[in-house]
């Protein structure tokens, strides 16, 4: 049996473990063109600020290719024949053939749509590469750590279309480090660019096309607090910004805004979200969704025999029957693990329980769960802004409950450490705004010694009914 | 600045003194250098007489301070907005500066013993020797006595070997402000950890052996004099590779090149005994369930190498008796994903429930 594997992620890694679990004797083989080794892609930002380096950000040790008999292929997947079983390489490599085929491809960045948005001095930062041109435009170089090893290994058997590819650098054109710095999008990647830009010295330019940063995850309250800190830090926040056009002879040097001003603008990291690395399946006939997500079933199955997906590049369906990828870390691990189980033939079902996430923003220590924002109207939130030594916001969102009670739905917490599976917990257990509370202080997860949370009794009321 | 949060680890690799550049071995000599001198040879004695300083030890013991006061300021400036990482390196200081150099400074002026409050066997290795024993008025030789063998040990049970290790210890200390620069060159890998095992135990085993010979010396040496000539040598033999060149020359020499708890990590043989306890005790390091995203921060920064990442990414609160406590994991995670706990409730664990549900 040969299980080919086309992505070296965390989905793909966690299924190639899964399977030799499973299978002592088959052949499994990862086709990645990206990378030597897998890594924490989520660790892209501090290899960038000179905190790690390759091997830090590398989950296991280095031969584990080796230690559990994977092939590994550096280079392209351009096809998928589900027919004759086989998939396309780039370059001169002879197509390789599959019995079960696992495609975690992952996401690919989404690239500049402006007019000049081919610049050198303009990129992304979500692979390996953007990182390497990244390195070379804020510091000159990669940083005392070292580069990533074999490079440019893929490089023979790639596309001129591959998001991993190599790009000028605007600063070599230049012969100067950059003095004006952009970052678009108000996401997640957007603002670790800016926090890795403040640390090489720099004080970048924000500009974020909605009302605030971050909508898709926090409310309007809890962005002004984020883009009050970060104009603390020197960043100059434009929201409600787009861009018209770049310019600049030979390398960017301006930006044109949608007010008609011109700013300058000498490098530019376009964070505006990401999209499914699927377009090499165009001709395989494996159904895709409108936004590129390989459709699967709840067993992780496309429609192709014998294909599967798993991770940023699968579309699969979410707790409120809505379609679309799960682009987590956590999730892609799972799917990973329960596409190998599929893959060996068990009845299995992806399932995906209750939404949670985290992340931190610049300084700023961000946890979130269950329902805060997906579209239900009946929603209304508990709010409380904490100013001493902490500072925090905590936001319960609740919905009408029995009686008078308010039933608690989801929480968003910014500025403190909370354990997202008590909150979780609480939720499934239907428990009440004032039992929640109540009982907050049960789900800290501060470290130690940090002073509690404490909601002064004038806070604690629950807003009356004119204030829903 | 506020709690929590901020980061002060970005662009150490891209500072050469903090990345085994040329400035890295300078450094590393000039200590290295150093510590030989003060051990084996007397050009520190007038320096010390023209500071009015006793001896050259209470010259080192004045520098020791400084190194770590120094380093102190650098440390907390990078991770300062922790309430653990104040509390912790206030302390240490503190201790430093008061129990193991005024105090002991100024002790004998007063018609009192030298003494050193915040070391203990077997970390000070003579402390339980009977010839040190006999020469101590009797409250600081029970002191000694029930500070090693009860005090410590129980401590570590109820609160890891932290207590100690990075909150007391001098060598902890100077490792922890002084070595803050470097705590990201700790090797994680696999051969560091079974060096680490055998070396540190090693270490245990020789210090007991050495403690039990000097007790037998205490016990038969008038009728065998060729033993005491044993014992005597034993003890001079330990005190010279472990005493000064494990943890002078290579354990403070070396941390601009190996890490800074070179000497903790692998040959001091109290933190090997408190390691035990620490095993058997309340403290762990908690982990939140699916939370992490395996990036690597709590293992880079690990000053003893533990693959903090290993447990972190699978879901397992643990145990390691390595672990100094020094809260540094929990501090650099970005997903808040660690917590250090003294756990006195073990059922807590038992009701947490797990998040993905997964059919398999």
């Amino acid at each position: 049996m040969h299980h080919v594997i086309i992505g070296n992620g965390v989905a793909g890694i966690e299924a190639a473990i899964a399977l030799r679990r499973r299978h002592e004797d088959a052949r499994i083989t990862l086709v990645s063109e990206e990378s030597e080794h897998f890594f924490s892609r989520t660790a892209l930002m501090y290899i960038l600020a000179g905190q790690l380096t390759h091997r830090d950000t590398e989950p296991y040790e280095r031969d584990l290719y080796a230690r559990m008999g994977f092939t590994r292929v550096r280079a392209r997947a351009i096809g998928v024949d589900p027919a004759a079983r086989s998939v396309r390489l780039a370059g001169d490599l002879a197509p390789l053939s599959y019995d079960r085929l696992l495609i975690a491809s992952g996401s690919r960045p989404r690239p500049a749509p402006w007019p000049g948005g081919d610049l050198p001095g303009i990129g992304t930062f979500v692979t390996h590469q953007d990182l390497a041109w990244l390195e070379r435009e804020l510091h000159g170089g990669p940083g005392r750590g070292g580069a990533a090893p074999a490079a440019d290994a893929h490089l023979s058997a790639s596309t001129d279309d591959s998001p991993y590819r190599q790009r000028p650098v605007a600063r070599t054109l230049r012969g100067s480090p950059p003095q004006n710095p952009m970052v678009i999008g108000g996401g997640l990647i957007g603002i670790e660019v800016i926090e890795t830009m403040l640390a090489a010295g720099l004080k970048p330019r924000f500009v974020i096309r909605e009302e605030f940063f971050w909508p898709m995850a926090i409310d309007a309250a809890e962005s002004a607090w984020i883009q009050e800190r970060l104009r603390e830090h020197g960043v100059d926040v434009l929201t409600a910004t787009q861009i018209e056009r770049f310019e600049g002879d030979g390398a960017v040097e301006r930006a044109v805004l949608d007010s008609g001003q011109t700013v300058p603008c000498d490098l530019c990291v376009v964070a505006i979200g990401v999209m499914p690395n699927t377009d090499w399946l165009a001709d395989s006939g494996i159904e895709r969704d409108p936004g590129g997500g390989i459709v699967v079933g709840p067993d992780l199955r496309s429609s192709a025999p014998g294909v599967y997906a798993a991770g940023d590049c699968a579309s699969v369906t979410w707790f409120n029957g809505s379609r679309r990828p799960e682009q987590l870390w956590y999730t892609s691990r799972d799917q990973g693990r329960v596409a190998a189980a599929a893959m060996s033939g068990d009845d299995v079902a992806y399932k995906r329980g209750h939404w949670y996430n985290s992340a931190k923003l610049i300084d700023i220590e961000y946890t979130t769960a269950g329902l805060v924002d997906f579209g239900y109207d009946d929603l209304w939130s508990w709010f409380h802004e904490e100013r001493g030594a902490v500072r925090s916001t905590t936001r319960i969102v609740c919905r009408p409950g029995e009686g008078d009670q308010a039933r608690v739905v989801g929480f968003n917490m910014l500025g403190r450490r909370w354990d997202h599976t008590v909150l979780i917990r609480w939720i499934a257990e239907r428990r009440s705004l004032s039992w929640v509370l109540d009982h907050l202080s049960e789900a800290r997860f501060d470290t130690e010694l940090v002073p509690p949370l404490r909601i002064p009794p004038e806070a604690r009321r629950a807003p009356d009914a004119a204030a829903r | 600045m506020y709690l929590q949060g901020q980061n002060g680890l970005m662009a150490t690799w891209r500072e050469g003194f903090r990345s085994r550049a040329l400035s890295a071995w300078i450094i590393a000599a000039l200590m290295v250098g150093f510590y030989i001198d003060l051990y084996w040879f007397d050009h520190f004695q007038p320096l010390a007489e023209a500071v009015g300083l006793r001896n050259k030890w209470y010259l080192y013991g004045a520098l020791y301070c400084l190194f770590m006061v120094g380093g102190a300021v650098y440390h907390l400036r990078r991770h300062g907005n922790s309430r653990y990482n104040q509390a912790r390196i206030a302390t240490n200081v503190g201790v430093q500066v008061l129990l193991a150099f005024l105090l002991p400074f100024v002790m004998p002026l007063f018609g009192g013993k030298e003494f050193y409050f915040s070391y203990f066997w077997p970390l000070k290795y003579d402390l339980l020797l009977p010839d040190t024993i006999w020469q101590l008025p009797l409250y600081l030789a029970i002191y000694g006595l029930v500070g090693s063998l009860l005090l410590a040990p129980v401590m570590a049970f109820f609160f890891g070997k932290r207590w100690y290790c990075s909150w007391v210890c001098g060598c902890g200390g100077l490792a922890n402000t002084y070595g803050d620069p470097w705590r990201h060159l700790t090797s994680t890998s696999t051969r560091a950890w079974r060096f680490e095992q055998v070396a540190i135990h090693v270490v245990l085993g020789l210090v007991v052996f050495m403690t039990g010979v000097m007790g037998i010396k205490a016990l038969i040496g008038h009728d065998h004099p060729g033993f005491v000539v044993f014992a005597d040598h034993t003890k001079s033999f330990y005190g010279f590779l472990v005493g000064s060149v494990l943890s002078g020359v290579v354990g403070t020499g070396l941390y601009p090149l190996l890490g800074p708890r070179v000497w903790c990590r692998n040959f001091c043989p109290m933190a090997a005994l408190l390691g035990l306890v620490q095993k058997l005790g309340r403290f762990r390091i908690a982990v939140k369930d699916d939370m992490c995203i395996s990036c690597g921060n709590c293992s880079a920064y690990c000053e003893m190498g533990i693959d903090v990442r290993s447990y972190a990414q699978s879901n397992q609160s643990f145990t390691r008796a390595a672990c100094v406590g020094c809260g540094m994991c929990a501090h650099v995670c970005p997903r808040g994903v660690l917590r250090l706990e003294n756990r006195f409730d073990a059922q807590g664990d038992k009701d947490k429930q797990h998040i993905v549900v997964l059919d398999f």
